[in-house]
């Protein structure tokens, strides 16, 4: 037997450090490569970077009917029941409630769920297990939402509030045979059904005709007579089947011309894009690679640099400048690209916007992780954030020379004014724990 | 596929104290790099490069430990996890990974991997993962033990409502922020003033709390953040 099979590396013959370092930029590559060449019938439109996003929109998560109420209450900041309240108390009112939900359920767009470019193609290509999140309603939810609507119906309708039997059984069977249809349509454009929903899907298309032709039926037989009733259904389904023949052919060609065109404008445009990041990211790194291979160091800073970059595009949350926990990591990666150290940021807990004595807080910590890069000696750094209810925590540790505390000499100003000074003058505490060749560990804390 | 499920004859004679690794990645790059580099120091008894060849590896080649991507073609590394326990229960399982998206290193997690380090780690300290996770221990870097403070911390307001919740002890949240502050097992074993077999076992808890915790704080957690 052999020592190499047909699996075994090729060995390189460069140093394990570049051809390692090599190889997980080549993996990270092709990785990036993947989606690209994906053709991709029905991507999520993401919206724009840095646009505010001060929209109403439905949202299907924890939604009982269309998700307006829950799209309603997440964007005034208002809790659901309010909102479910609210349009429940309106609906006596000539069935207003009713109706405002109804033109609200059309005007508001659906809640899109974006998730980073990487996760998304890992998800497409069957690379990932997802969580199905599509909470399939609470059936006593509906069935008590049902009971109530109908109550309230029979209420108004005995006390009458309500419209006549003549006008209000069709519009009543009408309604419900829409709602039925426009909610499949709705939610079969979110999600794409399979197996038993599908079937589940189609039942309510055909429930849903099924009511609105009763709703026509029952109209026509109360406006002309009961005897009149099947000529005039005749003349109707004729018409109907007279347009239809017409429209058919055009409204297909022009349906599948419309979705040929959508499918291509956005692979066009997610191809643009993959091949500018990669053009503008990956191909510069690459190229700087092969021009300073003799110098490792030089190297690993860049793949590591370009590593970090590729995977907050690929699976990074987008992440709002002006937070705790996006400060302290764009202050690592640069303190990280300048001295060359690694700088590991772990960060757990809420995140809080930045502000006054947060915000001396962040430069605190900059600092700390500076003089752990630049004169510690440490291979790497770690740093903490945990956020909690009552109190802001920062830990930047480092395993390199450590010093004596008690004796800060003026050659550590950073330590004194930069970090002890600025936390102390801005009601917050920190504490440097270091010893010679016991590494430091500067704990800074701030009170919410 | 064929390649991919071929057992290797190792390089050196196998002494009894090394480790059969079976190494699971799609990118045939990364498993030439992983190789070069811990080859000389773990026996790499097979490979896999998506769910089906990585299942089929591993039962033939019965290792010590699999080093397994998070992302595989065929249903993730956690689908891996799924079909070989519920054939043979006793593998061990380590994940490696280029993504630091929590939800799916909490996944492969819960789906029954003793650990995750990323793909940037350091062949030493590659080789020690895997001799812990060999062991029996847990190999908890720093961002995972932040993933699984958050995804604990998240599920406390459900703990008023929901009874049988496992939480987490005062002194399994304290090693766990330790392991997230950079300190090795040896550190927190000082710095605690317990032994370090303590702290092992103290990260064996929270790790059998994670897999067991129920789906519903999890699914909760991972909808705060916005993950699914």
């Amino acid at each position: 037997m052999g020592v190499m099979t047909a699996t075994s590396s090729p060995q390189q013959p460069s140093g394990p450090s570049l051809a390692e370092i090599a190889a997980r930029l080549e993996a990270d590559s092709a990785e990036v490569s993947a989606p690209a060449q994906l053709p991709d019938a029905t991507p999520r439109v993401e919206p724009a970077e840095g646009l505010s996003r001060r929209r109403a929109a439905r949202r299907v998560d924890g939604a009982w009917l269309g998700g307006v109420c829950t799209g309603l209450a997440a964007h005034l900041g208002w809790p659901v029941l309010v909102m479910r309240l609210v349009f429940v108390l309106l609906a006596p009112w000539q069935f207003l409630g009713v109706l405002i939900y109804g033109v609200l359920w059309l005007v508001m767009p659906l809640e899109q769920p974006t998730e980073a470019p990487g996760l998304e193609a890992a998800s497409r290509t069957g690379m990932r297990t997802t969580q199905q999140q599509v909470r399939g309603a609470d059936v006593g939810a509906i069935v008590a939402l049902i009971m109530l609507a109908g109550g309230l119906v029979w209420l108004m309708q005995t006390m009458g509030m309500g419209w006549q039997p003549t006008v209000f059984w069709p519009l009543a069977f009408g309604s419900v045979g829409l709602a039925l249809v426009w909610r499949q349509a709705d939610t079969a454009g979110l999600v794409r059904q399979a197996g038993r929903r599908r079937w589940f899907g189609w039942l309510r298309v055909v429930l849903g005709v099924v009511l609105v032709a009763l709703a026509v039926t029952i109209a026509v037989a109360t406006q002309t007579g009961i005897e009149d009733l099947p000529k005039s259904l005749a003349v109707g389904a004729v018409a109907l089947l007279g347009v239809a023949a017409v429209v058919a052919p055009w409204a297909f060609r022009t349906r599948s011309q419309l979705t040929a065109a959508r499918e291509r404008q956005l692979l066009a445009d997610a191809r643009a894009d993959m091949a500018a990041h990669l053009h503008d990211s990956v191909l510069q790194t690459l190229a700087l690679i092969q021009r300073q291979s003799d110098d490792p160091k030089a190297v690993a800073a860049l793949a590591r640099k370009q590593e970090r970059e590729l995977r907050q595009w690929l699976y990074g949350e987008t992440r709002d400048d002006s937070t705790l926990h996006s400060a302290i990591t764009a202050a690592a990666s640069e303190i990280e690209d300048e001295r060359g150290v690694p700088i590991d940021v772990v960060v757990v807990g809420d995140d809080v916007p930045v502000d006054g004595s947060l915000d001396a807080m962040a430069r605190a910590a900059r600092e700390a992780m500076l003089n752990a890069a630049k004169h510690s000696g440490a291979d790497r750094v770690d740093v903490y954030v945990e956020g909690t209810d009552h109190s802001v925590e920062i830990f930047i540790r480092d395993r390199g020379k450590g010093f004596d505390p008690g004796t800060i000499d003026e050659s550590r100003m950073g330590i004194r004014g930069s970090i002890i000074d600025r936390m102390t003058r801005n009601g917050g505490r920190a504490h440097i724990r270091s010893s010679p060749g016991e590494g430091t560990e500067i704990r800074l804390e701030t009170q919410r | 596929m064929t390649d991919a499920t071929t057992p290797t004859t190792p390089a050196a004679p196998a002494t009894p104290s090394r480790f059969k690794v079976v190494l699971v990645d799609d990118h045939a790059m990364f498993r030439a790099g992983v190789r070069h580099e811990i080859g000389p120091l773990v026996d790499i008894v097979g490979e896999g490069a998506d769910v089906a060849t990585a299942v089929t590896s591993v039962l033939t080649n019965q290792p010590d430990v699999v080093l397994l991507d998070v992302h595989l073609p065929g249903g993730g590394g956690g689908e891996v996890i799924k079909q070989v326990h519920a054939k043979n229960p006793d593998v061990r399982f380590l994940a490696v990974s280029v993504s630091d998206a929590a939800e799916d290193v909490i996944g492969v997690i819960r789906a029954g991997a003793r650990g995750y380090v990323t793909k940037s780690i350091s062949g030493r300290e590659l080789v020690d993962a895997v001799r812990r996770v060999a062991e029996g221990d847990a190999v908890f870097s720093p961002r995972l033990a932040g993933f699984v403070l958050d995804a604990f911390s998240g599920a406390i307001d459900v703990a008023s409502v929901d009874e049988d919740l496992d939480r987490l002890s005062q002194r399994e949240r304290e090693v766990l922020r330790l392991i997230a502050r950079g300190y090795a097992y040896k550190e927190i074993a000082r710095e605690l003033f317990i032994s370090i077999k303590t702290v092992e076992t103290h990260v064996s808890s929270v790790l059998r709390k994670l897999q067991l915790s129920n789906r519903h704080q999890l699914t909760r957690w991972a909808t705060d953040r916005r993950l699914v």
